[in-house]
């Protein structure tokens, strides 16, 4: 997938942009606070629409404006615009609108690399959680309608417990359990299909110790459909009425990373936590250009000065496989950025503006 | 505050209407003859005035019993529990249905804080439960989540009452295309299949 131009208005610092980028993709170099992360998070608004770094949509409208819009042909051409009064937003593909948010989530893939990224690995379990539900959203339609009838039904059977209901919130079990199911099931069937994937990408990084990932539910089991959740919100209704919310469901579940059978998360040293977390970024490309059939754009967010030489060359073999098509890197100098990614044109990025 | 601005704010408090919406149907009253405004002024207060709610089955007419559970050819051995006086008169329409109806004034909904107590479910109980004619209870929430799961809770109050409880069936619609049809609906479908009559 190839990004021909890209619009922003008043997006966090970028008050106007018309880029038009070259088919390979394009290096920025420009000093922190510039908004070279701005630019890259106005691109990847255009995947999910909502903020990479967990903003909320007023906090992105650049200071006393009364909202932004960021446009950008990818063939479709995907528009989306917000307005802090009524907090509206209004999406649209090819010229016409889309009413639902789901329908246009994955018109545009992209996949972000950035150092922020191994707090996927060394935070809590939130964060894989949400890395697996992301990628799946992109590359199936179902997982994202699974999610919001399972957030649908928890919000009313965890309301019911506020009011400290059994009978009530009890009524919700079936929806929340049919739901949870779906969910985890997809989250674990796609951590089967991709772990060695996960183990070889690990290797080519220079990882010695057999690497590991697996879908770890307490409530949960890969034969046990429905039926084994409800049974379990059956079982603990005191323990959700005493602490008034569900305790039981794929929002406890985890991403298990493992090295040598080893948590990663409290035994990698800092340098395996990067190797893995990229592992991650990459596997997640490679999901979406199985699903969607094109590889999704790249965006290196300042990825490659922490990295020491050995890595860098291991990465930059693994990025011409896993992510060969159009790709927009950041970096503050000239120096960080490797050689090979070069050939590339250059611009500059000074106050929020491009200066080429 | 002025005539105009208070007939907006009440205009705007209907469902589907926003303010713009609001001022453009006052102007358009103030351009129409008076005699046509005073009729509609007439309407709405007469509604008001004549119609409420049905104090057996929760249907609105201007009758309390209302028509339908006065009418001496009604099956009373069949009730309909629908979430909406407004149900029943789609049901109606149909003409295919002759037994009594229940209004439940809504679903079961713990963020709007609607729990069962808001619901008119123990007066279903009570009517089922006393010795009455009613042998089957045929449950027509709406096909929505907390449609299913007030059905599902008003048949769990039902189970020791004796008498038959049944969901309305779920599936394609009629003259539909079941290519365009969505994936729920399809998997519903198929779950709730059955034999084809020879
Ligand atoms: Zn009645």
């Amino acid at each position: 997938m190839r990004l021909a131009s890209l619009t922003v208005r008043n997006f966090r610092n970028l008050a106007s942009l018309d880029l038009e980028l070259p088919p390979d993709g394009v290096v920025i170099i420009g000093d922190n606070g510039h908004g070279k992360t701005n630019l890259l998070e106005a691109v990847y608004y255009l995947v999910l629409f909502r903020s990479l770094r967990g903003a909320m949509d007023r906090e992105l409208v650049r200071f006393g404006e009364a909202g932004f819009f960021i446009a950008g042909d990818a063939s479709p051409r995907v528009t989306v615009g917000y307005e802090i009064h009524g907090r509206r937003k209004k999406v649209t593909a090819n010229g016409k609108e889309i009413k639902r948010l789901s329908d246009a989530v994955g018109l545009v893939v992209a996949v972000v690399l950035s150092p922020a990224d191994r707090s996927i690995v060394d935070g809590g379990p939130a964060g894989r959680r949400r890395y697996l539900d992301v990628l799946l959203s992109l590359s199936d339609a179902t997982h994202l309608a699974a999610l919001t009838d399972w957030k649908a039904a928890m919000k009313q059977r965890n309301a019911a417990l506020k009011r400290g209901n059994a009978s009530e919130a009890q009524a919700f079990d079936r929806p929340v359990a049919v739901a949870a199911a779906k969910v985890a099931a997809r989250r674990h069937r796609w951590a089967v299909e991709w772990q060695s994937r996960f183990t070889e990408l690990c290797t080519s990084m220079g990882e010695r110790t057999a690497p590991g990932m697996v879908y770890s539910s307490r409530h949960w089991t890969p034969d046990g459909a429905a039926e084994g959740i409800q049974e379990n919100l059956r079982l603990r209704i005191e323990r959700d009425l005493r602490r008034g919310t569900t305790t039981v469901g794929p929002h406890r579940d985890d991403l298990l990373l493992t090295l040598g059978e080893r948590d990663i998360r409290r035994f990698g040293s800092a340098g395996q936590q990067r190797t893995a977390a990229i592992a991650l970024r990459l596997l997640e490309a490679q999901a979406l250009s199985t699903s969607h059939d094109t590889a999704p754009i790249a965006l290196f967010d300042d990825v490659f000065a922490e990295l020491d030489q050995d890595r860098q060359e291991r990465l930059l073999l693994l990025i011409k496989e896993s992510l060969p098509g159009q790709a927009i890197i950041t970096a503050p100098r000239d120096a960080e950025v490797p050689a090979a990614l070069f050939e590339r044109p250059r611009w500059r990025m000074v106050g929020g503006a491009i200066a080429r | 505050m002025s005539a105009i601005d208070e007939l907006c704010s009440e205009l705007a408090k209907l469902p589907g209407i926003g303010r713009k919406t609001a001022t453009r149907l006052t102007y358009f009253l103030l351009k129409q003859p008076p005699d046509e405004v005073v009729r509609l002024a007439a309407a709405i207060r007469s509604v008001s005035e004549r119609i409420r709610p049905c104090s057996v089955c929760g249907n609105l007419g201007e009758t309390d019993p209302c028509l339908i559970c006065e009418d001496p050819r009604r099956d009373k051995e069949l009730l309909c529990v629908v979430e909406e006086a407004s149900d029943i008169g789609a049901i109606e329409r149909t003409g295919e249905y002759r037994g009594l109806y229940h209004v439940l004034g809504g679903h079961l909904s713990p963020l709007d804080g609607i729990g069962p107590e808001d619901l008119r479910i123990e007066g279903l109980r009570a009517r089922v439960a006393n010795g009455c004619e009613v042998r089957e209870v045929i449950l027509a929430t709406n096909p929505s989540m907390e449609g299913e799961v007030t059905a599902t809770y008003v048949r769990g109050v039902l189970e020791n009452a004796g008498v038959q409880v049944t969901r309305i069936a779920l599936g394609l619609p009629v003259g539909g295309d079941l290519e365009y049809a969505d994936g729920v609906t399809i998997a519903q479908a198929l779950a709730a299949r059955r034999e084809m009559p020879r």
